[in-house]
């Protein structure tokens, strides 16, 4: 150790100097308090003994100032007094010192209380490296935990959440959320949301639901179905997390113009449905384990299938919401959630439920990040069937196509194969139809749909009417596709340049008898498929069927730029 | 939450009590390290007459657990599960894949 020795009688430092040096310390000088402090200063000794009495400034006084000087590092002042001034020394210690010795110095105990000291001030080392590695540590994880938030936010696309029909919260219980809400509209506007859970909270969880995001938004867009998304999000999840971690997802996918909703459920607690009297019109339970835990291709894809007539809330929660406990153990529950949910617009019923919830816990905090959607099941907030394109006499196209893309299918890749999307693939690449493929999308969809469905499965339209119509329907057209033995589609699309813009041609031919296409003279707007072609009909320059009805031709020309 | 492991024949208990969360972590390893690896057990069950709670880190370390027992070759059932714990697992859907007793 260093120690610095002040005291104004030459004997004594040369007495007790010599004695601290033959203990092995290094040893530091003073003749009066001010050289005292001012030796403190610039040697930066490991402890002081200190004569109480010295000219200029005295050993308490020099005490104080040294300790205020050497404020973030502890120095251990020691006096060295007589018996007739101890009654000062309660005053010293008050102001700075640690410790004092009698005169004469006892040398046996000097020896005894420099060793006290030296342990004390190693423990007072170690613990001072141990704060500054904390605190390394703590900026180093704020830091990682701020590029993690920036991350994340970027993945989930906040933006996308703004849809007109949906309002969600999320409160994270740490800086991170383990929960996810995200949506997104397919081209055929057909509104995806999920809302996703990963085990524990903050950093580790937030990593969890991560490798979700991706395929949800992508293939979102290019118009793949619930169940596609599903099965990608689960071999993700399996490829990328380690055994023991998993995701709870709710999937649902709510189509405005067929109202219909549908929905997967695999570990989120019951889903909702309020009408507009605050009455539960539907719950859908659990079905499914989360995503992650069965090997990948033994994934249950079985959603369920909802007709909604009127408006009502959608609610999705996570278990945070439920489980969040006030002071008096008791959880929020699902009684209060229906209270604050039921009988009133989507986006109060939001903000009752987040208002509720922290009348609820008084000030206290949640253990579980908690995220809450609300869709807004309104039957009227179908966008309006666009106006019908006049473009007057359709122009004569005059020429080679600038591209053609062919397809030919036969039963067995009807079967197995996600057609539109692959041919969306296709559109997305191509320049000048960038704004058209929520358009070409429907038109496609639809065209494709009538092939395989009247024209090759040579299904009715009729059996869609009815409260299970919709169940009913594609339950039938799942077993008649499967039975499928022959049959052929054939897609060809073609791209001609018309003045600065682009016609797409779209041909759409199926090997069956032909259907029966008189509806399309009088579409009803109620009935899906009626009100489908008529969309199509609507977007489209002209739509022709040929033959018996088993071809069709549809021309769409891009809007012009505004 | 703590976690003790009772040794009856070929049956192996695992009783648990408390909150079991993420904090049960090593407790909990320890425990499962024990009983799988004790002589003769071929069955393995956890017992949860005492939990009270149970969150979804819980789950992912029964999921582990599941795995080890089934490369050890031993049987594994949940058993005296409260209301409050039947719940969690079954809003897991994890009676598809544990047997729940």
């Amino acid at each position: 150790m260093k120690v610095l020795l002040a005291d104004d009688a030459e004997v004594v430092r040369l007495l007790i100097g010599r004695f601290v040096e033959s203990l092995g310390h290094q040893l530091i000088l003073a003749n009066d308090g001010i050289e005292a402090v001012e030796q403190c200063m610039a040697e930066q000794p490991d402890m002081v003994l200190m004569d109480m009495l010295m000219p200029r400034l005295d050993g308490p006084e020099a005490g104080r100032q040294i300790k205020q000087r050497m404020s973030a590092r502890w120095v251990p002042i020691v006096l060295i007094t007589a018996v007739e001034e101890v009654t000062k020394l309660a005053d010293a210690m008050e102001i700075g010192a640690d410790d004092y010795l009698l005169k004469p110095v006892n040398f046996r105990i000097l020896e005894a209380k420099i060793k006290a000291i030296e342990r004390t001030v190693e423990l007072n080392r170690k613990v001072r490296e141990q704060a500054e590695k904390l605190a390394g540590y703590f900026d180093r994880a704020e830091e990682e935990k701020r590029v993690a938030r920036h991350l994340m936010e970027q993945l989930v696309n906040r933006e996308r959440l703004s849809d007109p029909q949906l309002h969600s919260w999320i409160a994270p219980a740490e800086s991170l959320s383990g929960d996810l809400v995200a949506a997104a509209r397919t081209p055929g506007q057909v509104l995806h949301l999920m809302l996703a859970d990963g085990i524990g909270h903050g950093l580790t969880a937030a990593l969890n639901v991560l490798p979700l995001t991706q395929p949800f938004y992508a293939m979102t867009e290019r118009g793949f179905a619930l169940t596609d998304i599903l099965m990608e999000m689960h071999r993700k999840v399996r490829q990328v997390l380690p055994v023991g971690r998993f995701v709870a997802v709710a999937f649902v996918a709510v189509d405005f113009v067929k109202r219909t909703i549908e929905v997967w459920n695999g570990g989120i607690p019951e889903l909702q449905l309020y009408d507009d009297r605050g009455g539960v019109l539907k719950r859908w339970p659990s079905r499914h384990l989360p995503l992650g835990i069965l090997p990948i291709d033994a994934l249950e894809l079985e959603t369920e299938r909802y007709q909604f007539n009127r408006r009502a809330n959608l609610v999705l929660c996570s278990d945070g919401l439920l489980e969040a406990r006030n002071e008096f153990g008791e959880a929020f529950g699902v009684t209060r959630l229906g209270l604050a949910c039921g009988g009133r617009p989507a986006a109060e019923a939001l903000t009752r439920t987040v208002d509720m919830l922290s009348d609820f816990l008084g000030g206290a905090s949640c253990h579980d990040d908690v995220s809450l959607a609300i869709v807004d099941l309104d039957p009227d907030a179908v966008l309006p069937l666009p106006e019908h394109v006049e473009v007057g006499e359709l122009p004569q196209i005059a020429g080679e196509a600038r591209w053609r893309y062919v397809l030919s299918l036969g039963a067995e890749e009807l079967k197995t194969l996600h057609t539109v999307p692959l041919i969306m693939g296709f559109i997305s690449q191509v320049k000048p139809l960038t704004q058209a493929h929520a358009d070409i999308f429907l038109i496609l969809t639809e065209l494709f749909v009538n092939a395989v469905d009247h024209g090759l499965l040579e299904l009715s339209s009729d059996i869609k009417e009815g409260t299970d119509g919709m169940e009913v329907y594609l339950a039938e057209r799942a077993r008649r596709l499967v039975a499928l033995r022959e049959g052929r589609v054939e897609i060809e699309l073609a791209g001609y340049d018309l003045g600065g813009r682009t016609m797409l041609r779209i041909r759409v031919a199926d090997s069956g008898a032909g259907f029966d296409w008189s509806w399309q003279e009088a579409p009803d707007n109620l009935r899906p498929s009626g009100r489908g072609i008529a969309l199509v009909n609507a977007l489209c320059a002209s739509l022709r069927f040929f033959g018996n009805g088993n071809t069709v031709e549809a021309c769409y020309l891009t809007r012009q730029a505004l | 939450m703590t976690a003790i492991v009772e040794i009856d024949g070929q049956t192996g208990r695992l009783l648990l009590s408390g909150q079991f969360d993420f904090s049960a972590h090593r407790d909990f390893r320890q425990a499962c390290d024990e009983v799988l690896g004790a002589a003769g057990v071929n069955e393995v069950l956890v017992d949860f007459q005492q939990v009270d709670y149970l969150d979804s880190s819980a789950l992912g370390m029964l999921l582990l657990l599941k795995e080890k027992a089934a490369a050890a070759g031993k049987t594994l059932a949940l058993v005296n599960c409260r209301d409050t714990v039947r719940q969690v697992l079954e809003i897991a859907c994890f009676g598809k894949i544990f047997t729940i007793r």
